[in-house]
């Protein structure tokens, strides 16, 4: 598994709202909501944080096992990354950018 | 707005809890134009500082404002317009315009695409730059408009344009359409025309009569929406309040708007009222926080608790759905935010009469009626055995008919 390094698009408007983060995308003023746990790992993403450490973070707050906080912080990068809400910058370990 | 079931819940949310997730931010009064129909008095009297207007800003942040209209006046005229709005961004606020686009030239557009603008409302009067121009006293003014439009095009930017309905533009609605679709823009018809903030009414002279109203809204390009066009098209629901804050939604359940609910707005003085259409001062952020007005305030409580289903009057009226009463009109207008006022009545009996009502006529009305006819009624007079007849006119009862 790669470790992925997610900064929030700087063009979005977002805000957390009753322990929910509510985003809309720059791209074509879709609505998104997410769920606490995409809004504790969304809140998580300060730019210097990659997916692995995000997911420790999930993993110690929730009480899930590590291997399971890793697969669903990144299912949910990705995911962000393809509605272009997150900027996967590099990949940490391949070499390769994203 | 898109994704209907994600701002439904939001909204619904912010309602319940009382967070002001829309504010409408006014940075100026001043303007370049002087349009006739325009309820503000465009002096300076003191201005927040860009320092008092970042910290406001954070106030709101932290208050759970997501989306942010900054307005004036004419907010291009601020020398510190671009730093206010990068400073908004970095906040992540979703960020609407509102202008008359004349100081737009290419590079400002560009700086509004890198700052993450994502709307911008124009005021367009008509399509006919003589008329145009006679709305807002500034010679090609209409041209520089539309140029800015397609400056702010180019740039990818979401463009509105707002076209408020008067007597001087009434029946150019149509030219103002058919721009719009040249310029491939959405627009919104306005027919509110609201009394100056100091309360000074002599500009509703400026408002259409129900009269010359009547083949406007008869015209089905008025409602493309009820003539077929698809929902989500550029044309459809092409009516509505150009002053408003721009969440429109009709899910405020026995409430009658999202003022002082989800929404507020504050003037270039830092004064907060729950509505730029509702100028009831309920604190000042140069004095108080934002939170202690919001939630502390008299006044705010005072309009969070107005219930449809309790209005004195309009709560019984039998043509009610067909009425798009605002309690900030009706505290312009009448003086009193539950009462019914005169052009929330004019327009519901002409939306009822057009939807097929037989003789509908309001409850102010008829109880205006009701008052003129016991006016009439024989009235006893001193000297025993005589009768007089004194009949009363509308006029002398000061009522409007």
């Amino acid at each position: 598994m790669t470790d992925l390094n997610p900064v929030r698009n700087p063009l979005l408007a977002w805000r957390m709202i009753e322990g929910e983060v509510v985003v809309i995308s720059p791209e074509d003023s879709s609505v998104h909501e997410l769920n606490e746990t995409a809004s504790f790992i969304w809140n998580a993403l300060n730019g210097e944080r990659t997916s692995a450490e995000i997911a420790a973070l999930l993993s110690k707050e929730y009480d899930v096992v590590p291997e399971e906080a890793l697969a669903h912080t990144q299912e949910l990068i990705v995911s962000l990354q393809e509605k272009k809400l997150l900027l996967v910058t590099q990949e940490v370990g391949s070499g390769e950018h994203v | 707005m898109s994704d209907t079931p994600v701002m439904d819940r939001l909204i619904a949310r912010t309602v319940e809890r009382q967070i002001p997730l829309n504010v409408h931010l006014d940075l100026t009064y001043r303007c370049n134009e002087r349009c006739v129909h325009c309820y503000l008095d465009h002096e300076d009297y003191g201005e927040l500082t860009t320092a008092e207007a970042k910290d406001i800003l954070d106030q709101l942040a932290a208050a759970g404002t997501l989306f942010l209209t900054l307005s004036g006046g004419e907010i291009f005229l601020r020398k510190d317009f671009f730093e206010l709005l990068a400073y908004a961004r970095r906040l992540a606020f979703d960020l609407s315009l509102k202008t008359n686009a004349l100081l737009i030239d290419t590079e400002r557009a560009a700086r509004l695409r890198q700052l993450g603008v994502r709307r911008i409302q124009i005021s367009i009067y008509s399509a006919d730059p003589a008329v145009h121009d006679a709305i807002t006293k500034v010679r090609g003014s209409l041209a520089r408009s539309i140029r800015a439009i397609h400056f702010l095009k180019s740039q990818g930017l979401q463009v509105k344009i707002a076209c408020p309905l008067m007597k001087q533009n009434l029946m150019g609605y149509r030219s103002v359409q058919k721009l719009a679709e040249e310029l491939d823009v959405p627009y919104i018809l306005d027919l509110t025309i609201t009394p100056k903030m100091d309360g000074d009414v002599g500009v509703l002279e400026m408002r259409s009569s129900g009269r010359d109203l009547l083949p406007v809204l008869q015209d089905p390009l008025f409602h493309p929406s009820a003539n077929g066009s698809p929902e989500g098209t550029k044309s459809a629901r092409p009516t509505g309040s150009s002053v408003s804050s721009g969440v429109e939604v009709e899910l405020y359940h026995d409430i009658p708007c999202s003022a002082g609910h989800n929404s507020c707005y504050i003037s270039p003085y830092g004064d907060v009222y729950p509505c730029v259409q509702m100028p009831m001062p309920t604190g000042n952020l140069r004095h108080q926080k934002f939170e202690e007005v919001w939630y502390g305030s008299s006044a705010m409580r005072q309009v969070r608790a107005i219930r449809e289903s309790q209005l004195p009057l309009c709560a019984s009226c039998s043509i009610r759905k067909y009425c798009e009463r605002c309690p900030g009109l009706a505290q312009m207008e009448g003086g009193d935010l539950l009462a019914p006022y005169e052009r929330a009545c004019e327009l519901a009996e002409l939306n009822a009469r057009l939807a097929g009502v037989e003789n509908p006529v309001s409850a102010f009305h008829q109880q205006q009626k009701a008052q003129a006819d016991r006016s009439m009624l024989p009235v006893k007079v001193a000297n025993p055995g005589l009768v007089q007849i004194v009949p009363i006119t509308a006029n002398q009862l000061g009522g409007q008919w």
